[in-house]
């Protein structure tokens, strides 16, 4: 049983910029007293406000919203990459991210060794590696090439062994960000029904993207962000069509 | 802070079925360190991980270079040779002592200084995978500190044909070389550590450490005998850098290593890493939003 539950999340952002960062500000600031504003204080940006929702076995959520609408912030809040500034975050199963397919990828290393290195930082096992190996092999379609560093590949054929390494594992609750749609029309049909498989086997769902269609097929539930602000969670297709009316 | 139960999920994860080798742990320390910095706990349990990381820096770094790695050994033992040679006539003390002081001295300053440098970039160097997902912060610096220590284990092999050529017998004392070596890592750990989180926050850091590591090499007894200070033995001694280099020095030249060396550098050891470890607990939920 996965759930995740979130009551009252926010999420500030921190902007340093390159004066901010720097040590001589800090010494300025402390040396003056204050004089330049209360010390520590940075400007924020306030990416996600007051975000409650519950989500549990079977739910497949679908996130729109305009860019800088707060869907990826709620993505890594999810994964535990942003610490929410106020609220709680209850998350029970564990969270598999794909916001980035080639995460890990090494340029010079050969593609096996890259199918050893990204399964790590996937977090995948030795023998879960091993087990999928032949797998991966066989949806990439890359043969001898295997053997060769990853930088003599083109850009399709690194998005092919990244994505099947990527969708190899088990997750209980799986994140994607906008990764639908990258490659030629033959491998997105081939890739779609891979990631069809990865998301049947999960038990709980979010997917950010602007495609639709795609969104209307893997999903059943949407959460509408603007502004950071949860405007409406529910059914997909209602939901999908309110936010429509108002941005179309 | 533990509303994500998941978090250790994911290191247990990567841990794989070599979960056994943490039982060698005396249960008291993985019970104290995993109460004070579950990062810290978390990070090191997840050693295959950083160690495979650590690997394929250097690979990725002498990819299709013939002698890879042992290019840093090569030049290092071109750079000791010469200045051995020369130095030795300007201190005025014989080669066959000074030689095999100046390797030592001059390999274990190498790791220190490199893993020191390279700790200022350690999470900007897993920017990438911190942006993504969640594992300890200290993997990444565990990652710089291995990868450095494999570089020192590739450049210590200059003092082998060294030690030979001018006759230097450790003897047992040489042992003492491995709890030296030891507390030297721990020592090099913090101080990667507290530098990794500083220097993610300020960005000016990384040009001092820079900076003050070069100074550092001439100021401490690496290239120099303590002997040519004559009666101002002081300035080696304040430094608590030439304690942790003479305690892995001087066993592996065959005397034992002063008592205040041992002091020291334990001492450093403790404080450090409790400095270490409060960084690293205050910019937890931090660190990402610096990057």
């Amino acid at each position: 049983m996965a759930v995740i539950s979130l009551n009252d999340v926010s999420v500030e952002i921190p902007i340093y910029e390159v004066a901010g960062a720097s040590l001589r500000k800090a010494i300025l600031e402390r040396a003056v007293g204050g004089r330049f504003g209360r010390s520590g204080a940075h400007v924020t940006v306030s990416a996600l406000r007051n975000v409650t929702f519950e989500a549990s076995d079977g739910d497949r959520i679908a996130l729109v919203g305009n860019n800088g609408s707060g869907k990826s912030t709620l993505l890594r809040v999810l994964s535990d990459v942003y610490p929410p500034t106020s609220g709680t975050v209850r998350v029970q199963g564990h969270v598999s991210p794909m916001f980035d397919a080639t995460l890990g990828m090494s340029m010079d290393a050969t593609g096996m060794e890259n199918i050893w290195l990204c399964g790590k930082i996937w977090g995948l096992s030795h023998t879960q590696i091993e087990e999928s190996i032949d797998d991966i092999v066989a949806f990439t379609e890359l043969g001898n090439y295997l053997d060769i560093p990853v930088r003599t590949y083109s850009a399709g054929m690194i998005m092919r062994l990244a994505f099947a390494i990527a969708t190899v594992r088990n997750p209980e609750i799986l994140l994607l960000d906008e990764i639908i749609g990258v490659g030629d029309a033959a491998f997105f049909d081939k890739a779609f029904t891979r990631l069809q498989g990865i998301v049947k086997r999960s038990r709980i769902l979010f997917v950010a993207s602007h495609a639709d269609a795609i969104l209307k097929l893997l999903c059943n539930k949407a959460i509408w962000l603007k502004n950071g602000e949860m405007i409406a969670y529910g059914d997909i297709e209602t939901v999908i069509a309110s936010y429509r009316t108002v941005t179309a | 802070m533990s509303q994500h139960l998941h978090t250790l999920d994911t290191v247990a994860h990567s841990k794989g079925v070599r979960t056994e080798r943490t039982r060698l742990f005396a249960p008291a320390v993985r019970e104290i360190l995993g109460t004070v910095s579950p990062d810290l706990w978390a990070g090191m349990r997840a050693w295959p991980l950083w160690t495979m990381l650590a690997w394929n820096d250097i690979r990725q770094r002498y990819r299709r270079s013939v002698l890879g790695p042992f290019w840093i050994t090569l030049s290092m033992g071109v750079f000791i040779l010469l200045l051995g040679v020369i130095y030795s006539r300007i201190f005025a003390v014989d080669i066959a002592t000074y030689l095999p002081y100046l390797t030592l001295g001059y390999v274990l300053w190498g790791f220190i200084s490199q893993t020191t440098m390279d700790s200022c970039g350690a999470f900007q160097e897993g920017e990438r995978i911190i942006k993504q997902i969640k594992l300890p912060y200290s993997l990444y610096v565990l990652r710089v500190v291995w990868r450095n220590f494999i570089v020192f284990l590739h450049t210590i092999v200059i003092f082998i044909p060294i030690a030979i050529i001018f006759g230097v017998k450790p003897g047992l004392t040489g042992l003492l070389a491995i709890p030296a070596l030891m507390l030297l890592y721990i020592n090099q750990l913090w101080v990667a550590l507290a530098l990794a989180v500083v220097a993610t926050r300020f960005r000016d850091v990384m040009q001092i450490i820079t900076t003050a590591v070069q100074i550092m090499l001439f100021a401490t007894p690496v290239m120099w005998p303590v002997s040519s200070l004559g009666r101002s033995t002081i300035i080696a001694e304040i430094n608590p850098l030439y304690h942790i280099i003479d305690l892995v020095r001087a066993p592996m030249l065959g005397t034992a290593p002063s008592a205040l060396s041992w002091l020291v550098s334990a001492g450093t050891a403790v404080a450090g890493s409790v400095l270490a470890i409060l960084l690293l607990r205050r910019g937890s939920r931090r660190i990402v939003f610096w990057l």
